[in-house]
């Protein structure tokens, strides 16, 4: 026996039909409200980069992520999460194959799984899911039951078959057959330590409600926070091209491409009585006065 | 789950534009935007992608294009796992390789999927080479001739270990003398009784008595001793001392973590800074690990 671990880390390239993101927005962050958690189709907003030779294959690792403007155009914070995709079912059967009655495991219906993500029940292909629990019974605070879950090991079309044990305790076990419906999964941990041999995991009781979430990725939570000044913005104000029209005092600041970024009215406040100045006032224009084009106001 | 922050400027994604096809003069003859166009998008962030002229881009379908904020993501897959490993019988697959691949080497290929045993066994092989008998201490003698030169009483096992390990002299003449280290000492009784012509266990050295090695010594200077060559025979790998098992992972330990050991090659010479120190280091010794910790006066960490 040998104490060894193995780890790696690698570029992921999942499916985007894997992959479930949700956001949420808060326009600051004294919003005392709770957050409310909004869906994204993931295949709208999110794009997988394909090699450079090869726009079939996927590179890996690399995702564009594409926020609407439309949804994501507001000042403020958006929490963005993404993470693997969520199978909600219920356990139809816990049993052993009857060839191996050591072997124990969750038997799932296909039928009750949404006919697009059926394939994922297909013999081998739930190797590596997670499987996360409900409570059995429900309305009694926390619906999941938190810190608990089991990596399925292997998955297999199974035939439930009624095997007598001697008395009226008659109790299923599966037999491995592709024509059936029933999804056999083995979980792990599932066996007994050898220093506590009665001692089995707990791997769910039928009819239980679970979540089973694929392992392609590590989820990523991203926190945008959208302002309306950064460096460029602000080195306008700074660096770029400006004119005051002396005729009706507008003061005009562009952008780096000469398009009107800001308008000010220019103006002074005197006393009405004496003509005395008392300010000097810039205030900001919000109907932009469209004569102050710089290309217009420079080409002479 | 990664966290990552930006801060974007939607600054980037405002339209600053204004086409003059949406200019009119009002009633009082000045030049203002008509804020009703459907081309007016002035301070504004469009759903879709428009050009200067307020004109919707399309795309190689003609249909609009949706404007999005962009961001790069870089996703990863950790795979770890930590557990009890256990060798396995197993029978391999019928499917092995004919050959092994070309300037196969086990040690650098390791595993290889489909390899028979034969593909990592070695065939035995002699490794020899001259050194300077000055360093090896294991054979010895308390006895001199008028010449100074020591007399070995031949087969004298000096070993401290004499059940298991052979260290001594099997053959002594006026011009070499040939003496084994580390042999198995049934190995050189039958050597002796003449049972068998060669011992290949141990390292076996010849010094000898007229011949001279020259060298330079780490100052530099010419130095000469008695030239003594050594050997030792390999038994390598064969069917008797190798097997293929699986490495099996056992489903129960699955999560077993255990406490990380640092190991490091950074010692702390602590030195002995006065009479106490060595029994200072004594009383920091609480287990058998700590004498090997604490080895040579040392503190490795």
């Amino acid at each position: 026996m040998a104490t060894g671990n193995y780890g790696t880390i690698r570029p992921a390239d999942v499916s985007v039909e894997d992959v479930e993101i949700l956001y949420s927005y808060t326009p600051n962050r004294e919003l005392i409200t709770s957050v409310e958690l909004l869906s994204l189709d993931p295949a709208e907003v999110l794009i997988p980069v394909t090699t450079p030779n090869n726009t079939n294959e996927i590179l890996g690792g690399l995702y564009t992520l594409k926020l609407p403007t439309s949804v994501f155009g507001s000042k403020g914070f958006y929490s963005i999460i993404i993470r693997p995709k969520e199978i909600r079912t219920t356990i139809q059967d816990c049993g052993v194959l009857i060839d191996n009655q050591d072997v124990k495991g969750l038997a799932f219906d296909m039928n009750q799984i949404p006919t697009e993500l059926q394939n994922r029940f297909e013999n081998g292909n739930l190797v590596g899911y997670r499987i996360e629990y409900l409570k059995e019974v429900t309305g009694t605070g926390q619906d999941k039951i938190q810190n608990l879950f089991r990596i399925i090991t292997s998955n297999n079309r199974a035939l439930p078959i009624t095997q007598n044990q001697g008395n009226d305790n008659a109790s299923q076990a599966y037999t491995f057959n592709d024509n059936s419906t029933t999804v056999f999964c083995t979980l792990t941990p599932s066996s007994a330590p050898s220093i506590k041999p009665n001692a089995v995991p707990f791997i769910g009781n039928p009819l239980q409600g679970v979540i089973i979430t694929n392992t392609f990725f590590n989820p990523v939570m991203l926190e945008i926070e959208m302002v309306e000044y950064d460096d460029e913005s602000l080195a306008y104000a700074l660096y770029s091209n400006q004119t005051k029209s002396l005729d009706d005092g507008i003061y005009t600041i562009y952008n780096f491409g000469n398009q009107i970024y800001k308008q000010y009215n220019l103006f002074e406040v005197k006393d009405q009585f004496t003509g005395k100045p008392l300010y000097e006032v810039r205030e900001q224009k919000f109907t932009i006065d469209p004569t102050k084009d710089f290309d217009d106001i420079t080409n002479f | 789950m990664e966290y990552i922050r930006k801060k974007i400027s939607l600054e980037n994604y405002t339209i600053r534009s204004i086409p003059k096809s949406i200019l009119i003069t009002n009633a009082e003859g000045k030049t203002i935007i008509d804020e009703s166009n459907p081309k007016y998008f002035y301070g504004k962030i469009p759903d879709y992608r428009v050009d200067s002229n307020g004109d919707f881009i399309l795309n190689s379908f003609g249909q609009k294009i949706l404007n999005t904020i962009n961001i790069d993501l870089y996703i990863t897959q950790d795979i770890d796992d930590m557990g009890l490993f256990t060798d396995k019988s197993f029978v391999p697959s019928n499917a092995t390789l004919p050959f092994p691949p070309t300037n196969f080497n086990s040690f650098s290929y390791g595993r290889l999927a489909g390899a028979p045993l034969n593909f990592y066994l070695t065939g035995s092989n002699t490794l020899t080479g001259n050194t300077d008998d000055g360093y090896l201490n294991q054979v010895r003698s308390y006895r001199v001739d008028t010449n100074g030169n020591a007399i070995y009483v031949p087969f004298l096992n000096t070993s401290d270990d004499s059940k298991n390990l052979f260290n001594g002299v099997i053959g002594e003449s006026l011009n070499k003398t040939i003496y084994k280290i580390g042999s198995n000492p049934i190995e050189v009784s039958q050597y002796q009784q003449g049972a068998i012509s060669e011992i290949n266990s141990g390292v076996e050295f010849t010094t000898y008595k007229k011949k001279y090695t020259k060298a330079i010594d780490e100052y530099g200077k010419n130095i000469s001793f008695f030239k003594t060559e050594f050997k030792s025979n390999s038994g390598g790998w064969d069917i008797n001392n190798e097997s293929l098992s699986a490495i099996i992972k056992k489903e129960e330990y699955l999560g077993v973590v255990f406490k990380p050991e640092v190991k490091s090659v950074v010692f702390i010479n602590r030195g002995v800074a006065d009479i106490f120190e060595r029994h200072a280091i004594l009383s920091e010794l609480k287990t058998t690990n700590d004498i090997d910790t604490n080895r040579g006066g040392k503190v490795r960490i």
